[in-house]
């Protein structure tokens, strides 16, 4: 668009346009740049610090030396590294093969089990009648319960439906005529071509298992089996900070004395936060694209 | 070739020269493999020989949804049981329900459910609105990507994280809220604690994470009006002010009135993972909604068959609101839920 001379009412409107924008970035990771300072400052003088530094007083790194030999820290990573990479692997897997089954237009009772699908989506019965089935199936207190609750996600099932759809016939057909059964074509045809899709569900799925907490919580009885999410919860929310004293009892390393809760709360809402960090670019590439182009559809 | 040979030699079996309509009598009554096509068996056959491997495909997903979401639903009729260790529960019909509706802690629950949907939709919903035609005024490309490149992150962090977070900020010892307010002669406030601020940490935490994120719908919406409108506006003199009232917004209606309905068929998803992390003994009875109140009382408390029965009072209701919820948008702007 060609730019014209623009008047000093709109150079004014401009400028507070840009500021609204700037507050919302300033608002928006403030809190968290907040915590990063507070977790690599001088532990000795975290108490004192303003809740608007975003700069280390000091500097050290013994907060993050601390929770990286927490054992309850260290657990709950493994754990939460277990869960999300098996538990998307199985994801993604039964997601794709279903959506590529059920995005053929004259499989038999296609209708229906889109029906039965939505249904789903619509009621849910809670989660008390979730834990009886655990139950009933044996797999209370099995890492199980917490991979297999959500295997397929109904909506992410039915984004790659739309995409799938979108698969040029003639490609099938080629491939049929070239001997391929129902499974290589899949592999051979479709997955390469629903790359982007693909991608974009897995870092839904891995998101969404890393972030997960509520089902670990009723399904575990076992503490050593909590996730992450769990163990954070433990120490922030819930401000269990005798795990934290006894723990400090246990390294006795110089300066572990004078952490206290603010700073180790700190730096644990922020290890938990890292692997979302670390994907949110992968995130920005994928999840922009796919669910703009969706909705301009 | 077998078909043709089997017709042939059945024709020329009765030694007679074929009549037509019995020919045809004949060949349909015959059942041979692959004589025929039209037949419900051979059909069948087909379709098996055809479809197996794709519903080899479905078959984890199909058992997954038979055991994980349709299994719950037999189970919840423990609703209308009371719970024996041992042996067979006990069918008590309506009673937990009764008992739910008499008891005023339900009555609480639900209107702060009400509540606090309500004011979710009203302070929050606006607000990626706004965003997105703000960041569509920006000119420099970079600067607004920059913008949506940071807003989004709060959406891909857990309740558990933001709640630390907001504990964190809203601290009334060294909170960068109490910090500014300090800052401009304002006392400092304990605002997780008290029961008159709760609900809008509820509101301005809802906020924090999900206007970014959001406002990647409504933008992406503005993106698709085609610019032969503005252009034409432009001609005409239009103001920035007159483009915003008379091209984007009605260009973004659908997708505000879509999001806007989709919110009311969730309206008794007050949202629990938020509350469950951001409650406290202080305030609880001031945020406590449907699903805290069905967790607290039947994980916590062990009363199973009660907390099913709020569970699925909320499931029923919130059923006809979501179906209410797409026939309405399939009506008005032609795209429903899902």
């Amino acid at each position: 668009m060609a730019t014209r001379n623009r008047t000093p009412l709109e150079r004014v409107e401009e400028a507070i346009i840009l500021s609204v924008l700037i507050a919302i970035v300033v608002v928006t990771v403030q809190p968290i740049l907040n915590l990063l300072a507070i977790s690599l400052s001088d532990p000795a003088r975290v108490p004192g610090m303003s809740g608007m530094a975003i700069t280390p007083d000091g500097f050290s790194v013994d907060i993050w030396k601390l929770l990286a030999n927490h054992p309850a820290v260290q657990r709950g990573l493994m754990n939460s590294l277990f869960i999300t990479s098996v538990g998307t692997v199985l994801n993604v897997t039964c997601t794709a093969l279903m959506a590529w089954a059920l995005s053929r237009k004259r499989l038999p009772f296609r209708r229906t089990l889109f029906v039965l699908i939505l249904a789903t989506i619509v009621f849910e019965p809670g989660i008390i009648p979730d834990y009886f089935v655990m139950r009933r199936l044996g797999l209370l207190d099995t890492y199980s319960a917490v991979i297999i609750y959500k295997m397929v996600n109904a909506w992410y099932l039915i984004i790659l439906i739309r995409f799938f759809e979108e698969v040029p016939e003639e490609l099938i057909e080629a491939a049929k005529l070239d001997g391929a059964n129902a499974f290589q074509t899949f592999w051979r045809v479709v997955v390469p071509l629903a790359k982007p899709a693909l991608a974009t569900i897995t870092l839904f799925y891995v998101v969404y298992h890393w972030n997960e907490f509520l089902r670990p919580m009723i399904y575990f009885n076992d503490q050593d089996m909590w996730p992450l999410q769990v163990v954070l919860r433990q120490f922030v929310v819930v401000g269990d900070k005798a795990a934290i004293v006894g723990l400090q009892a246990m390294n006795n390393y110089e300066g572990a004395s004078q952490i206290d809760f603010k700073a180790f709360r700190a730096g644990m809402i922020l290890f938990t936060i890292l692997p979302v960090l670390a994907i949110y670019p992968l995130i920005l590439r994928y999840f922009t694209k796919g669910t703009m182009s969706g909705a301009l559809k | 070739m077998t078909k043709l040979d089997h017709k042939s030699s059945a024709a020329g079996g009765n030694g007679n020269v074929p009549n037509p309509d019995l020919l045809t009598a004949e060949i349909a009554s015959d059942q041979w493999p692959g004589d025929e096509f039209d037949t419900p068996g051979a059909r069948f056959r087909d379709g098996v020989r055809e479809w197996w491997p794709y519903y080899l495909m479905l078959a984890p997903g199909l058992i997954y949804f038979a055991l994980f979401h349709y299994l719950p639903v037999w189970e919840a009729k423990l609703a209308f049981e009371d719970l024996r260790i041992i042996g067979p529960n006990v069918w008590v019909g309506l009673k937990h329900f009764a008992q739910l509706f008499a008891s005023p802690a339900f009555f609480e629950v639900l209107m702060n459910t009400l509540i606090i949907s309500a004011m979710k939709i009203a302070f929050v919903f606006p607000l990626p609105i706004i965003l997105a035609l703000l960041l569509n005024e920006v000119r420099s490309g970079r600067f607004r990507r920059g913008v949506q490149s940071v807003i989004y992150l709060p959406h891909f962090l857990s309740w558990v994280v933001i709640a630390g977070i907001f504990i964190a900020a809203l601290s009334p010892a060294d909170g960068v809220i109490n910090d500014m307010r300090d800052m401009i002669g304002l006392e400092r406030r304990s605002f997780m604690t008290e029961s008159g601020s709760i609900r809008w940490v509820l509101v301005w935490s809802e906020a924090w994470r999900s206007t970014g994120w959001d406002s990647l719908l409504y933008f992406a919406a503005i993106m698709s009006i085609d610019p032969a409108l503005y252009e034409a506006a432009e001609m005409d003199g239009a103001s920035r002010w007159q483009k915003m009232r008379y091209i984007t917004l009605p260009g973004i209606v659908p997708t505000i009135a879509t999001l806007f309905i989709l919110n009311v068929g969730l309206f008794l998803n007050a949202g629990f993972d938020q509350v469950f992390n951001l409650s406290n003994d202080a305030i609880r009875d001031k945020i406590d909604i449907i699903d805290t109140y069905v967790y607290r009382l039947g994980i916590t408390g062990g009363q199973f068959s009660l907390a099913t029965a709020a569970g699925l009072f909320k499931g029923v209701v919130g059923m006809t609101l979501m179906l209410g919820a797409h026939f309405l948008s399939k009506r008005l702007t032609g795209r429903g839920v899902w």
